[in-house]
């Protein structure tokens, strides 16, 4: 599997685009600055709900009036920094795809999902019940607190991408290596 | 209230006086000034943030994760509560209640963000000394901080709709720039250097 995922990763790596893009001061930075500026849209406004439901922000408007109007900027935000997210993938292909850090976001992204998934359908089962307390049952805080921690992970993971203290291209202990994907003899990184 | 541009927003014009003095100042005396604070700086890499910052990468990088997500934060505080004033988000909700809940988020974000800003800045601070978009990042966080406390929180706690429509609008708009300023500006330090 490790490495099916590492030639798929060179052959991206081949690709013209993937040099210019990686080799465009400007284009390089503008696409990495987008990313991580729209944080401010849809993490912000995902803060915003998470808080609501937690009884730490708007506990007097309807939790229901803010998840479901802050929910379209959020989802805008987060399909901004999914295409860049790509962009930033293609344009380094070989150290992303082995990167510790990049696979325990994309767990953690999927982790993500399921509990927006889940929040959601709890939410809409039981909101008219709650929907003016100020706190959300424990169950909603619960995919709350998670939707926080795993984001907060998330972000951690992104930012220590950038650093190569578990790149493939240093000696790593054999359990990194594993769970980096490190293929022996490889010449790519 | 009266929209008479002297009247109740004289508060406003002195801040925006002072912001425009502070931006003159930047251009023309500054220089003198930066020279001064040198040692300062040289004083910042000394202290256990400083040390701490430079040894330990991971710490750094841990504490920029945090400014991040405080800035997401601000991000969220802001944009709700000027999109709320533009007529974009949460319209069926009392503007005033957007305004004053995302005030308090708003003020718990700037705190994080200045703390850890601080630590990341003693960690970096002769690198940061030298570049002129750490200092544009500086004039835009003072001119953020005394627009968001001095002329935009003092104007919106009237009733907004009897204030000219377009002054709302465009402080609301001005709100979001000067943010957005602090964020690209706080962003392009890291590819500076």
């Amino acid at each position: 599997m490790n490495e099916l995922i590492y030639n798929f990763a060179v052959w991206l790596d081949d690709t013209a685009y993937s040099a210019m893009l990686h080799e465009s001061y400007y284009m390089y930075n503008w696409v990495e600055s987008t990313h991580v500026l729209t944080l401010m849209i849809s993490l912000g406004m995902l803060f915003l709900i998470d808080l609501r439901m937690l009884g730490y922000a708007f506990p007097d408007v309807p939790a229901s009036k803010i998840a479901e109007r802050l929910n379209v900027p959020m989802l805008i935000g987060f399909s901004v920094m999914f295409v860049t997210g790509i962009l930033l993938f293609y344009a380094v292909p070989v150290r992303s795809s082995q990167s510790l850090w990049f696979r325990i976001k994309l767990v953690l992204l999927v982790a993500c999902a399921v509990n927006a998934y889940l929040f959601h359908r709890r939410m809409s089962d039981s909101v008219s019940t709650w929907d003016g307390d100020a706190k959300a049952p424990d169950r909603i805080r619960l995919g709350a607190w998670l939707s926080l921690g795993f984001w907060s992970i998330v972000v951690i993971c992104g930012r220590f991408i950038a650093y190569d203290w578990m790149d493939c291209i240093r000696d790593q202990p054999a359990f990194i290596e594993f769970l980096a994907g490190c293929i022996e003899g490889q010449t790519r990184f | 209230m009266p929209t008479s541009i002297l009247g109740p927003y004289t508060r406003t014009i002195v801040t925006g006086v002072i912001i425009w003095i502070t931006v003159v100042f930047c251009f023309t005396l500054m220089p003198n000034a930066y020279v001064g604070i040198f040692p300062f700086f040289e004083w910042m890499e000394t202290t256990w943030f400083g040390v701490i910052g430079k040894t330990w990468g991971a710490a750094f990088a841990f504490v920029q994760t945090i400014h991040l997500l405080s800035l997401a934060l601000l991000g969220g505080a802001v944009l709700a509560a000027e999109g709320r004033i533009l007529g974009l988000l949460l319209t069926d909700v009392s503007a005033q209640i957007i305004i004053e809940r995302c005030h308090v988020l708003l003020v718990w974000a700037l705190v994080l963000l200045i703390s850890t800003g601080v630590f990341m800045a003693c960690g970096v601070a002769l690198k940061v000394y030298y570049l002129p978009v750490f200092w544009y990042k500086m004039l835009a966080l003072g001119t953020g901080i005394l627009f968001h406390f001095y002329i935009r929180k003092p104007l919106f706690r009237f009733d907004l709709q009897q204030i000219n429509p377009i002054v709302v609008k465009m402080t609301a708009i001005a709100s979001i720039l000067v943010w957005f300023m602090v964020a690209a500006t706080g962003r392009w330090i890291g590819f500076s250097g």
